[in-house]
């Protein structure tokens, strides 16, 4: 990856040099991180259902209302059920 | 990546040199010796330079380059090159750590909503299989109640035939008593 650079430059020392690699070496350890975590996609990939989460929030706290809705509604059905059966004992009265 | 000739000789004269100066010198001369050790393995480089092959190049002069004076404790910085290097690795890697988190608590509270919704339904499930039973047992008073009203209905039509027939009735009445 760098063996031009490994070369004895021109009127540079050694420890110079040694510097360089140094710094290289980090450089290629940086770059190579970045490109496995790159190459493996996760940042898109997470990113992407984070969104289509957040797009499907909307439609789960739509449902989770209608739901409430259908409760209450159940509710008050049963509360015309309970008054009923006083109108049944009545009829039962009257068909006597 | 391996050093060559020249430059595995110079770094041998780098590596010996330290240790033959930390031998003969107390510690408080040790950033001197190793501010000499840099010198003396600068010099010591210096005549690589006189190597036939390099002056089969023209015997030109070699300069090193102007560095600042070494650090005394170069292991001290390598430690601290390769702490900071770990801990920039580790933060690049946490960011996809803390997505996966992020990504976990979504889930986590998605999962809790739809618990509370599947109660929610269960309920209203027992409520309306409750309201069945009970709308069957009045489906025969339901029945009754249609029967009654048929009744009523066809008992209002024979009394408006019979109002029709007395009023019939009553007309014929009325000529035969004025004959």
């Amino acid at each position: 990856m760098a063996s031009v650079e490994s070369q004895p430059r021109f009127g540079q020392s050694v420890k110079g040099l040694l510097s360089d690699k140094v710094g290289s070496c980090s450089g290629d350890v940086i770059a190579l991180t970045r490109q496995v975590l790159k190459g493996s996609r996760s940042q898109e990939l997470l990113g992407q259902a984070a969104r289509n989460m957040v797009i499907q929030e909307d439609a789960i706290l739509h449902a989770e209302d209608s739901l409430r809705k259908m409760s209450i509604i159940t509710t008050h059905l049963q509360y015309h059920v309970e008054h009923s059966k006083n109108l049944q004992d009545q009829l039962r009265h009257l068909l006597k | 990546m391996a050093a060559t000739g020249d430059e595995a000789s110079a770094m041998d004269n780098i590596s010996r040199a330290p240790a033959a100066h930390s031998a003969a010198l107390t510690p408080a001369a040790g950033s001197s010796s190793q501010a000499e050790g840099p010198e003396d393995a600068a010099a010591s480089p210096a005549p690589a330079p006189r190597k036939p092959h390099t002056n089969s190049d023209g015997g030109v002069e070699t300069a090193e380059e102007a560095v600042e004076p070494a650090e005394p404790d170069i292991n001290e910085l390598c430690t601290d090159m390769f702490d900071k290097m770990a801990i920039f690795l580790q933060g690049e890697l946490t960011a996809t750590c803390e997505d996966y988190c992020l990504l976990e608590n979504m889930n986590k509270l998605t999962s809790l909503k739809y618990m509370e919704m599947k109660d929610i339904s269960i309920n209203i499930s027992r409520n309306l299989q409750d309201l069945n039973n009970k709308y069957a047992s009045l489906q025969p008073y339901l029945d009754q109640i249609n029967q009654i009203e048929e009744q009523v209905s066809a008992l209002e039509q024979a009394a408006y035939k019979l109002d029709a027939y007395s009023k019939k009735l009553e007309a014929r009445f009325k000529k035969l008593e004025k004959r």
